[in-house]
């Protein structure tokens, strides 16, 4: 247990300094900023041109997207990034705990993928001039905690694939991409067809979403608390899901020896 | 030059045609964005809008593979080992990377094709087009336009080791301020002059007039002309990116 914390925290921290060696911060910084403050910006638009819900809608769905990418690429990238650099074999030698190692390099991605959402919801706000009292700011950073690990979750699974194929970051843009769609953030989920709620009900967000809703337009914690237990539902899934397919694809990569193709 | 030019955007075509990454890229990404779209709008008494928002996610695919599709190119010759040989070739860089960026955006018009298609099978957009020889020029002219603008933005790529995120990073800013699927006029005012110096806004004008609208021809004249004040530019650039990137020794840093 000591030595998983170890490699969790030191692990993770070290990939992460390592990042900061690989690309200045005066690039990444304004790209890992920008990206969701335009992105909000571009549906909210979108929205007042098609004149459906109000800026408040699309300002708290995007703002949980970028949530959701960080925790989707976090853990996709932290198995494909080995793949790519062929250090993943000598990883998987190692009797590090696999959950521990991966995690770690993820969580602190997912950290930055959460302020930056809050910075992007920061200035969203103050463009689209959409204010919020502290109450629901609150609300909306809870049902934000709660989607991150339901996000991170299904992250894991995705991540998992990675000890199988080499284009794991292309399975979660197209991923991330849908659910721009599926999970409601940037349309109403009564607009969509019936078979597609379907699918949207048991993806991570959709819940999370609704709950940041529900909260940041002045409703009570115990009116949200449903979707925020159903959200937590869906990442508690996803999370024995992903568990169960890291020792699978990490058996098959070692007896197919398929971990260093590329 | 021109062979060199032919021959590299030939190859990339068929290189890109075969990559995952960009295919599902072209056959995902312009569906998502029509489909979000259609149903915001929801405009059943005005298909023609509906068709409008079908190119504008056409076109904002052509802009995201050029863009994309560029920096990544860059940054895989970068990671192979190949950027510096290429540098290092007689033949001019520009005529290295135009090939790359005008193929992505040649590529690009595969989501057209799937936009089009998406819209008329799942959502009855009717796939009427009001000058069949405008629209059959735009198009090229379009991905040109895209394309060329791409080439002044790869020369930055060729300096910076972090060129596909930065790549990624320049998808929305574009998107808004080229009004491809929101409308200029319900952005601030000082958005709409930016559009004027980018070559989507052009481009999707003269697709959009030569499908919906009477004059598509003064806005495909004004592709070809922006692209060729953007090669201009971007051969400049990458002529001046080129000499840092020498001097600084980090062709090769990955």
């Amino acid at each position: 247990m000591r030595n998983a914390l170890r490699i969790f925290f030191v692990g993770g921290a070290t990939s992460y300094r390592a990042l900061f060696n690989w690309i200045s911060p005066w690039v990444y910084i304004p790209h890992t900023l920008g990206y969701p403050v335009f992105e909000i910006l571009f549906f909210a638009y979108l929205g007042r041109f098609a004149n459906v819900q109000s800026d408040k809608f699309f300002l708290i769905g995007n703002a949980f997207m970028s949530i959701a990418m960080t925790g989707f690429f976090g853990m996709g990238n932290a198995v494909g990034g080995e793949r790519r650099s062929q250090t993943l074999a000598t990883l998987l030698a190692s009797p590090a705990n696999r959950f521990a190692l991966f995690l770690g390099r993820a969580v602190p991605s997912i950290f930055t993928g959460f302020i930056t959402a809050v910075f992007a919801f920061t200035i969203c706000s103050l463009i689209l001039h959409a204010h919020f009292s502290a109450h629901e700011l609150a609300g909306i950073a809870l049902a934000g905690i709660v989607a991150s690990f339901a996000c991170t979750s299904f992250g894991l699974c995705l991540g998992s694939l990675g000890l199988r194929g080499r284009s794991v970051s292309l399975f979660a843009d197209m991923i991330g991409g849908s659910m721009l769609l599926l999970s409601g953030a940037n349309v109403p989920l009564d607009r969509l067809p019936h078979a597609v709620r379907l699918v949207s009900n048991v993806l991570p967000l959709t819940h999370g979403i609704q709950a940041g809703r529900l909260l940041g337009g002045g409703g009570s914690l115990a009116q949200a608390s449903h979707l925020l237990v159903r959200e937590a539902l869906v990442g508690a899934i996803y999370v024995c899901l992903g568990v169960t397919l890291l020792r699978l694809f990490e058996y098959e990569g070692r007896r197919s020896a398929t971990l260093e193709t590329f | 030059m021109t062979r060199a030019f032919l021959s590299g955007m030939w190859i990339h075509v068929v290189m890109f045609s075969r990559n995952p990454f960009d295919l599902s890229g072209v056959v995902l990404w312009p569906i998502i964005y029509a489909s979000i779209a259609y149903y915001l709008l929801d405009s059943k008494d005005n298909p023609r809008l509906l068709l409008a928002a079908s190119l504008g996610a056409a076109v904002m695919l052509m802009w995201s593979l050029v863009v994309i599709g560029s920096s990544n190119a860059l940054e895989n010759q970068r990671w192979l080992g190949t950027l510096e040989l290429l540098v290092a070739a007689p033949v001019p860089f520009a005529a290295v990377i135009a090939p790359i960026t005008v193929a992505s955006g040649f590529v690009g018009a595969y989501a057209l094709l799937a936009t089009l298609a998406w819209g008329t099978l799942l959502f009855h957009v009717p796939l009427a087009i009001d000058h069949p020889l405008a629209f059959a020029v735009a198009v090229p002219a379009c991905v040109l336009a895209i394309g060329m603008l791409g080439l002044v933005m790869a020369s930055t790529f060729v300096l910076y080791r972090a060129a596909f995120s930065l790549g990624i990073s320049l998808q929305y800013p574009v998107w808004i301020a080229t009004g491809l699927l929101v409308p200029l006029s319900v952005l601030p005012p000082f958005v709409r002059k930016i559009g004027w110096f980018l070559g989507p806004y052009w481009g999707f004008r003269g697709i959009r007039e030569a499908t919906l609208g009477s004059a598509p021809w003064p806005y495909i004249g004004m592709s070809v002309a922006i692209s060729i004040a953007y090669v201009a530019i971007g051969s400049i650039c990458l002529h001046y990116f080129e000499r840092v990137a020498r001097s600084t020794g980090s062709l090769k840093l990955t």
